[in-house]
């Protein structure tokens, strides 16, 4: 996931099954429109919103999330 | 099967931020009951309910949870009670708990629960932000597409119990469906399993049977023979649990979106308030500014106003005592009664009022939603240290108290995360050490200052950053010892802010307080009386003797009767258990300066670190432990018997100072370690690695400087 905060993109595939697994659970997945709101400070974590709900998810997390192009 | 009548049994099931524990609080208020799932300390909330026709049902509020899909620890008591076999373990219904404003993401584990054929009742959430929001949600035509009576709900005009009640016994009196339509539709590769695992092993449904395929590797209570056949009849195709979970999660979103859309209405916009605040309190700056400003104001809590509460229960207790001891005849048991049983009682409930207050402000900050912003903030860098975002939150209140700081850590899911913060938490100095520092601080830092900050604040100060690096240091090399069972996630919701609902708050500080009090508050009061065993009595007749020769000294030196106690009692602890302890402990701790009198005030404060200076006073016989000048006025002439050195030079204050910052004595935190870890492994562990540690660094402490 590559996103500057403030910026929307489409959900386009995950690179790990597991963390996948996970973020389907909750509701985010391909075809989503995810915003990066903002990054947590000390090199944290991301804040994101998806479809009116906001999580927090790990910058290794976000990495497996591929965006449209 | 035992011969008992079964008591019928709810589970209330739904998602983390449902509104789920606030309906069980109103279902059940003060007839609940707190204990751990089997094995594991994920709490297991069982509450009772009597329903208008009189009959008693037992409420199961389970961990919050999105899918029979686990990835932590409560998640995984969810998957395993409903893929439990053991028809005595059997869940009669199930209230599913569903947030109205978020109802697109908050079916998934309806539709699963649904498909293992409970009967269900959905009850909606938040109502009145609902209602807030613009949200329109058409019961009639969702009750009628899921198949379920639908209730709603929300935090302050609570619904009538009545009205619940009701529609409680209509779900009762429910068969269990087996007909209805399930939202998921089965691969054939699915078909094929969950044929070959039902010729084998009695299953609800075929979809409990395909949840078996997918956990068998874990699940606490099947028979090795039904995991070996199930692992058989996953190994007859290509089984793949994590693209059959993506599958299934997939398609029944779909499914249940389809239907939501239907009934689903939104007018306004959402999150606007929550976002605005959240601008400030996530803000990478601003956001920890805040979040260290109310965790100064949590510190103040404990360790200011506190205070009050915790003067008026030693008064109470002292008053009692002294009661007693005029009233009832001099004899062992009212020394027993006065020396042993009622310090140890004051012992338990001087936490109390930390305790109460710590998590009536935890709860506080849970109920609005800021917890979530705290972990959200903290993660990255408690992360370096094995820990999670809301160990920082039990590391400050550990200052106060390591006490509450322990039991605050439950809220920490991963397992790994959250032993460590309990590992490590009883390094930060609280506020029993105080006592202990200002005497010896004072006797060893001049009272000069430096620019306007006093030298003896900046020792304290040195004594504290030594604690708190201690933590982190142990923290880290716990983290690289521990091996790690679980694949770690953030992955939070962070859920709107809202107004706390108060009775949830009450409950949770409640339960707290009473679950310290029953199971910490027994070994407490145990160990208190065995200290006042070992410093009230000594081999044969020794203690008599020693006591008929201070009477005779005092006589001799012509005492005042104040100073002929206070000697008769310094005389007395000198030839009782305790003191043979602190001799025979004397070649262990001389290398740190030690001698057999401070021995006997580490022995004794090992009830409590506080006791020292009580202890120390009694020994130099000084009547009042309130008088800090005179005990360091004692500790300055005292002098060792055999080389007529001062036994407290820098070294040795010093010395014992380092001991206190880093060794575990505080009887009362083991106790709590070992509630929270349900082992005595991790408080023994605790206690020896701390000790250790604190004796290697009094020595290195005590070398260099003598």
């Amino acid at each position: 996931m590559k996103l500057a905060p403030n910026e929307k993109g489409v959900l386009m595939e995950f690179t790990d099954d597991r963390i996948a697994s996970k973020l389907i659970t909750m509701g985010v997945f391909p075809g989503t429109t995810i915003e990066l709101v903002r990054y947590a400070p000390f090199k944290g974590g991301c804040y994101v919103k998806v479809d009116n709900r906001a999580i927090a998810i790990r910058r290794d997390e976000a990495q497996c999330i591929l965006l449209q192009a | 099967m035992t011969s008992t009548v079964q008591t019928t049994t709810i589970a209330l099931v739904g998602n983390p931020n449902s509104g789920k524990s606030s309906l069980f609080n109103q279902l059940t208020g003060l007839r609940q009951k707190v204990g751990n799932f089997p094995g594991v300390t994920v709490d297991r909330k069982v509450g009772k309910m009597k329903l208008s026709n009189s009959q008693d049902v037992q409420v199961i509020d389970f961990p919050g949870t999105y899918s029979l899909y686990p990835n932590s620890e409560d998640e995984r008591i969810v998957a395993a009670a409903f893929c439990d076999l053991d028809e005595a373990h059997r869940l009669d219904a199930i209230i599913y708990v569903a947030d109205s404003t978020h109802l697109e993401k908050h079916l998934l584990l309806f539709t699963q629960l649904h498909d293992l054929g409970y009967p269900m009742l959905l009850a909606l959430s938040m109502n009145d932000i609902a209602v807030r929001e613009g949200i329109a949600v058409d019961q009639e035509k969702l009750s009628e597409e899921l198949g379920v009576e639908i209730i709603a709900f929300d935090g302050r005009t609570a619904l009538a119990n009545a009205e619940i009640q009701s529609a409680i016994e209509r779900l009762l009196e429910q068969p269990e469906h087996t007909q209805q339509k399930p939202f998921y539709s089965f691969s054939e590769a699915e078909k094929e399993v969950i044929t070959a695992i039902k010729a084998d092993v009695n299953t609800k449904n075929d979809y409990q049977a395909l949840l078996l395929a997918h956990h068998q590797n874990w699940l606490p209570h099947l028979r090795e023979t039904q995991r070996s056949s199930i692992q058989q009849a996953t190994e007859k195709v290509d089984f793949q649990s994590l693209k059959w979970q993506i599958r299934e999660t997939m398609q029944r979103y779909d499914g249940f979106n389809t239907i939501v859309r239907k009934v689903f209405q939104r007018v306004g916009e959402d999150r606007t308030f929550s976002d605005r605040i959240d601008q400030i309190l996530t803000h990478r700056f601003w956001g920890v500014l805040i979040f260290f400003a109310l965790m100064l104001l949590v510190f103040q809590a404990i360790f200011a106003w506190a205070g009050y509460p915790q003067d008026a229960v030693e008064e109470v207790f002292g008053w009692a005592s002294t009661q007693l001891q005029d009233r009832l005849p001099d004899t062992w048991y009212t020394s027993l009664l006065t020396d042993g049983i009622l310090p140890g009682l004051a012992g338990v409930l001087v936490f109390v009022p930390q305790i109460a207050i710590l998590f009536l402000l935890i709860a506080l900050l849970e109920e609005v939603g800021y917890m979530a912003r705290a972990v959200f903030l903290f993660d990255r860098l408690m992360q370096h240290f094995g820990m999670n975002g809301r160990s920082v939150v039990a590391l400050i209140s550990g200052g106060a108290c390591a006490i509450p700081a322990i039991m605050s850590t439950r809220t920490i899911s991963d397992w790994k995360e959250r032993l460590i913060t309990i590992m490590v938490t009883p390094f930060i100095s609280c506020s029993a050490r105080i006592p202990v520092y200002v005497v010896l601080v004072a006797f060893v830092v001049p009272a000069g200052k430096v620019g306007f900050i006093s030298w003896q604040a900046l020792a304290f100060m040195g004594l504290y950053l030594l604690g708190i690096g201690t933590a982190f240091v142990a923290a880290w090399i716990l983290k690289k010892v521990l091996k790690a069972e679980s694949y770690s996630f953030l992955l939070l919701e962070l859920p709107k802010y809202r107004t706390p609902r108060l009775r949830d708050v009450a409950l949770t500080v409640w339960e707290k307080v009473k679950s310290f009090v029953t199971e910490a508050g027994r070994i407490i009061l145990i160990v208190s009386m065995a200290l006042w065993f070992l410093a009230s009595y000594g081999p044969g007749d020794k203690m008599e003797i020693a006591e008929q020769n201070a009477v005779e000294q005092a006589a001799e030196r012509n005492l005042s009767s104040e100073e002929r106690d206070n000697l008769i009692a310094a005389q007395r602890i000198e030839n009782s258990y305790a003191g043979i302890v602190g001799k025979a402990i004397e070649p262990v701790i001389r290398p740190l300066g030690f001698d057999w009198k401070i021995g006997i005030a580490l022995v004794t404060s090992f009830a409590a670190r506080e006791v020292f200076v009580g202890t120390m006073a009694t020994i130099y016989s000084i009547g009042s432990e309130e008088d800090e000048y005179k005990i360091q006025e004692q500790m300055a002439k005292e002098k060792h018997a055999d080389t007529g050195q001062p036994v407290y030079t820098m070294a040795v204050a010093w010395s014992l100072l380092i001991f206190y910052v880093l060794a575990m004595q505080c009887v009362s935190t083991l106790a709590v370690v070992k509630k929270e870890t349900n082992s005595w492994k991790w408080p023994a562990i605790q206690f020896i690695g701390m000790t250790i540690l604190a004796y290697l660094a009094s020595l290195l402490t005590y070398q260099i400087l003598s």
